[in-house]
């Protein structure tokens, strides 16, 4: 068992030993609240933690679920089975329709609309007296009924609350898996390459938004039902600095951050009486300390490393099995026309890679052959023309969906995540078919001695291999290669260039782009030349490296 | 003249408003940052007027600009430690970060200030004295035209020196290409906080502007830095003519529909125009300053 | 014979996990002109921006004798280094004398000096100092950033691809000014595709192919 969860489970027994036999009142009332914000905390890690996005609306849904409840119970005296559900449905569909302007918003103005929407529903609380009760709030919310059997305050209500918020640990277990895991910290730290891998961010982003109102929701129904009354506080910025503070400091990923800055952030203003007023202070240099000193939290100074990974036995064999499956389509572009402001970036270009060719581009700075290489996969769209893949129209397809239809890429700078491993990064990849080998795929390209190590310690040839090999591990029918052997010694791009030969005389359709000649020439079986936008030379390798306007315009003067 | 002396209040909250969001935009522009702790930058040069207040006998009337160069003091010096310790050490982390660290500061102020003073508004001196002066046969309170005065005069000078100085030409050229700028010697670093420092002395004179007519709390934080957030969506991200254009907006909007209705549903339908705003055009009003090569 | 200006040695450039340079070694004298050949993706701009500091990189840097491995960027342009970097670089939303202003790093009256010559050697931009430097073509716009780099009057001056886009005559007279830099003492290290810029002024010619130079010094 490793040390975190040992920790866990003593942090825990130890909590409820305490809670048992030694807490006061006053001590389970904290303990109550502490478990009502670590529901809180669960929710806005999804959003905050791994979606990456500053959201200012948790205190918000919060709120909103503290006033439905309060609402239904104080008005309509209805019970807890009945507020509870609703006030989480409520946070969810106001997040689902504020989701779909919101979301596509850049991380600044992403932050200024939650924070609108909060202001805003803080208003309307202190203001709609009739509804809200205006700046005094609601009284006379019922306390906590399951089927007729109230809960008393003190332990059963605290062990109450905290099973829902063991409810809400398991439901976060079970939403942030490991492949979901994995998928939002490619989506955070390598966002460029998000699409390549096949990942629909938008989807990613939304289920964590959503999710995350459903547990603010959830956290302000069982606030309101505990303290009985629902006030314009609830909705107030010091909720959402709470939750901020607590999941920053606790850990913005992992149950066990959220329990840590529940349960500190709720005793501190107890240990910090002495400060009396200058108590938040206090809390907010805390903040700015764990920002600058501690990014992960108190959970990520706890996380006693991973032990370093055993290469596997039985390395690298030269054996190779034959490459899965790899699919093979045909990549046609016609009429493709780009302009960036008054720039020409791509000026009618046709292009048409058939199934085990190896197609290279050549060009001078500004060429086009990054413009037409993400037009093709997707990641821009064009003024005009059309792209096709096996047949099938991809011009106007998300660049995710291309990539699952068959038509990948590598990028300039492999796009791994530090921390991920070699296997997990193809595992992502292959996530879509779940029938799919890894090991086969990782042996195919003599990766399994490196499979388990991150990829932030590996070489950077082994890297690029890497990039290759998640590109082609969703088994693809055409590929992007960009770069694929810049910054490699010369026997490092040799194994990309048999790498290449291999995977196109298994069907795959290859566009490479390169800057070194030498590197492909004897790689490619044709190669085309670009300059300005458009398309000067397609031909053999000979003949396009002869033609004049090439080396007029890629080489000067000099000949290769 | 009702409508003269609503167009004057407007001004004059558009003036002090747009002092805030020029400050905003210059850390904006010198950092690609948002300062969340501007709002409380604001308030904390209004409670400098109030502290300086106490050092003087009671009776004494003395006119509020006299606060002023206090007010200057104080404030640069919270800038340059904001600068310093809540931009400085994370400038190569993820935007997120300086959000959270900014959020943090807004709060050690905003709490400070609250433990120190009291949760209860407080109000500063009048800039020049109380009363009306009567122009071309209008009331026109010296209060309102003091704060569009002071207001000139230092956005005057911020114009002076962005387009006539040398660092002003280094500020810009930071703004506009900080790797570029650095290569041709430009100390980045003093210039960031340089940037730190005048953004907050600007919201702190708003600040001084603001006490008197509007008095000044702790907790007034949070809606003026929505407020500068919202000025430069309008007026364009990282644009100062847009932010001050936007502040000014934003004044004249409060103040009309407040004196047709009331002040809380001007607020409110504030936020759902900005909410519409970001939901038509995501990219804001007049979208990011393009950089266009040739 | 004075201590050489810019002495690079073993120099290894990277680029996050790409190795752009290995192990290049090479010296610039005052007075002289190097040519830096090679294609793209060579390496050529990578050294260049390795010596002005903006690229990490193992190995020495020299500077008058003085190690500068240490120095920040804006500390090397005070010590005397220039760079016009590729893509030209110049601040799009300020006027062409305010990029050449903000290009001088001493006093006021300098810069006036330093400005009337730089509208001497290019006369586009005397022809249009309030224009704002979006608005010119490509080749104007490499007048403008060669013309902002020579305010700061550097001892080394780092040119990359400095032909790009400029009319043969002005080539021609830029070459020239190049060559009246080194007379009075400055070095001057140019990259370039197009040798036919760079051959008739250079004293020396150091080949960089695949990062690693081809040509020993």
């Amino acid at each position: 068992m490793n040390p975190r969860n040992s920790l866990m489970i003593f942090g825990g027994g130890g909590l409820a030993i305490y809670a048992l036999f030694f807490a006061s009142s006053y001590d389970q009332r904290l303990l109550t609240l502490s478990g009502i914000y670590v529901v809180l905390v669960l929710g806005y890690q999804f959003i905050f933690g791994h979606a990456g996005a500053l959201s200012l609306a948790q205190g918000a849904f919060f709120g909103l679920g503290a006033y439905t409840s309060g609402i239904l119970g104080s008005q309509y005296g209805a019970e807890f089975l009945v507020t509870f559900p609703l006030s989480v449905a409520a946070t969810v569909t106001i997040a689902a329709l504020v989701s779909i302007p919101v979301l596509r918003l850049q991380s600044h103005y992403f932050a200024l609309a939650t924070l609108a929407l909060s202001q805003l529903l803080l208003l309307i609380a202190i203001n709609w007296e009739p509804m809200t009760g205006g700046a005094n709030g609601l009284s006379g919310v019922p306390p906590v009924r399951i089927l007729g059997w109230q809960l008393a305050r003190g332990l059963p209500l605290l062990s109450f609350v905290w099973i829902i918020a063991g409810l809400a640990m398991l439901v976060s277990y079970w939403q942030i898996n490991t492949a979901r895991k994995a998928a939002f910290t490619v989506m955070r730290e390598t966002p460029l390459a998000t699409a390549a891998f096949g990942i629909d961010s938008s989807m990613l982003r939304f289920r964590a938004f959503l999710l995350s109102a459903a547990f603010g929701g959830a956290a302000g129904a069982l606030f309101v039902h505990t303290n009985r009354v629902v006030s314009p506080e609830t909705l107030s910025f010091g909720v959402m600095i709470t939750c901020l503070t607590m999941t920053v400091v606790g850990g913005r990923f992992g149950i066990s951050g959220a329990v840590i800055g529940a349960l500190l952030l709720t005793h501190l203003p107890e240990w910090f009486r002495g400060l009396q007023e200058y108590y938040l202070v206090a809390v907010g240099v805390l903040l700015l300390a764990t920002v600058v000193f501690a990014p992960n939290g108190i959970e990520g100074l706890l996380r006693f490393g991973k032990s370093s990974p055993k290469p596997s036995a039985g390395t690298a064999t030269d054996e190779k099995s034959d490459p899965a499956d790899i699919g093979s389509s045909e990549l046609i572009a016609t009429h493709l026309s780009k302009r960036y402001g008054g720039v020409r970036a791509l000026d009618d270009v046709n292009l048409r890679i058939q199934p085990g060719e190896i197609v290279g581009v050549i060009g001078p700075n500004g060429a086009g052959k990054t413009t037409l290489a993400n037009i093709l996969t997707g990641s821009a769209t064009s003024d005009a023309g059309t792209v096709t893949l096996a047949g099938h129209d991809i011009t106007h397809a998300p660049e995710y969906q291309i990539a699952r239809l068959g038509l990948t890429r590598t990028f300039q700078t492999p796009q791994l995540p530090a921390d991920l491993s070699v296997r997990d990064i193809i595992r992502i990849a292959q996530a879509d078919r779940p029938a799919a080998n890894t090991d086969a795929v990782l042996r195919n390209f003599n990766l399994l001695a490196v499979a388990d190590m991150p990829c932030g310690t590996i070489a950077h040839g082994i890297r690029r291999q890497v990039e290759v090999c998640r590109a082609v591990a969703a088994e693809p029918g055409a590929l992007v290669l960009d770069e694929p052997g810049a910054g490699l010694s010369p026997e490092e791009q040799g194994e990309i260039g048999a790498l290449c030969r291999t995977l196109a005389e298994n069907g795959l359709a290859i566009l490479l782009i390169d800057h070194n000649v030498a590197f492909l020439k004897p790689l490619v079986t044709r190669m085309i030349c670009m300059e300005s936008g458009r398309i000067i030379a397609d031909g053999t390798p000979e003949d396009v490296l002869a033609d004049p306007r090439v080396q007029d315009a890629y080489f000067g003067v000099t000949t290769l | 003249m009702l409508a003269a002396q609503l167009l004057l209040n407007a001004l004059s909250l558009g003036a002090a408003y747009a002092l805030v969001a020029l400050g905003f935009v210059l850390v904006l522009n010198a950092t690609t940052a948002v300062n969340f702790a501007h709002g409380e930058s604001v308030v904390a040069g209004g409670f400098t007027a109030v502290a300086l207040t106490f050092f003087l006998p009671p009776d004494l009337r003395i006119p509020g600009l006299i606060l002023l160069p206090g007010v200057v003091v104080v404030t640069a010096v919270l800038g340059l430690a904001i600068g310093a310790l809540a931009y400085l050490p994370i400038r190569n982390r993820p935007p997120v970060s300086v959000f959270v660290t900014t959020i943090a500061v807004g709060m050690i102020v905003a709490n400070g200030l609250n433990a120190t003073f009291g949760a209860a508004p407080r109000t500063a001196p009048p800039l020049i004295g109380v009363g009306t002066i009567d122009l071309i046969g209008v009331s026109i309170s010296r209060q309102s035209l003091a704060i569009i005065a002071t207001a000139c005069v230092l956005i005057g000078g911020l114009a002076i020196v962005l387009q006539r100085t040398q660092l002003g030409r280094q500020f810009r050229a930071c703004s506009q290409d900080p790797e570029m700028a650095r290569a041709i010697g430009i100390r980045l670093t003093r210039i960031t906080l340089l940037s730190f420092a005048v953004g907050t002395v600007f919201a702190g004179a708003a600040g001084l502007l603001l006490a008197h007519q509007f008095f000044i709390s702790p907790a007034d934080g949070a809606p003026l830095i929505l407020k500068a957030y919202i000025a430069v969506v309008i007026g364009g991200w990282g644009s100062l003519r847009g932010a001050a254009l936007g502040a000014s907006l934003i004044a004249v909007f409060e103040v009309g529909v407040a004196a047709i209705s009331s002040q809380p549903l001007a607020e409110g339908l504030l936020y759902v125009i900005v909410l519409v705003v970001l939901f038509l055009r995501p990219q804001g009003l007049f979208g990011e300053p393009q950089q266009v090569r040739a | 014979m004075s201590q050489p200006s810019l002495h690079v040695e073993s120099l290894t450039v990277s680029h996050g996990a790409v190795t752009a340079l290995r192990d290049v070694t090479f010296t610039a004298r005052s007075g002289e002109i190097i040519a830096l050949i090679g294609t793209n993706g060579a390496g050529k701009s990578s050294l260049l921006r390795a010596i002005i500091g903006q690229a990490s990189s193992k190995g020495d840097i020299f500077l008058q004798g003085d190690n500068i491995n240490q120095l920040a960027t804006e500390d090397r342009i005070h010590a005397g280094l220039a760079l016009v970097p590729e893509g030209r670089r110049v601040f799009p939303g300020m006027t062409v004398e305010e990029n050449l202003l903000v290009g001088g790093i001493r006093g006021r009256a300098e810069r006036r000096l330093s400005i009337d010559e730089v509208y001497a050697l290019f006369p586009p931009l005397a022809d249009r100092p309030s224009d704002r430097a979006w608005q010119l073509s490509g080749g104007q716009q490499q007048m403008l950033a060669i013309g902002r780099a020579l305010m700061a009057r550097p001892r080394i001056f780092l040119l990359d691809e400095p032909s790009l886009g400029l009319s043969p005559r002005i080539a021609r007279d830029v070459a020239e000014s190049l060559k009246a830099l080194t007379e009075k003492g400055a070095a001057v290290v140019i990259a370039e595709q197009n040798s036919g810029f760079v051959q008739p002024i250079a004293d020396r010619t150091l080949t960089l192919s695949n990062g690693q130079m081809a040509l020993p010094d």
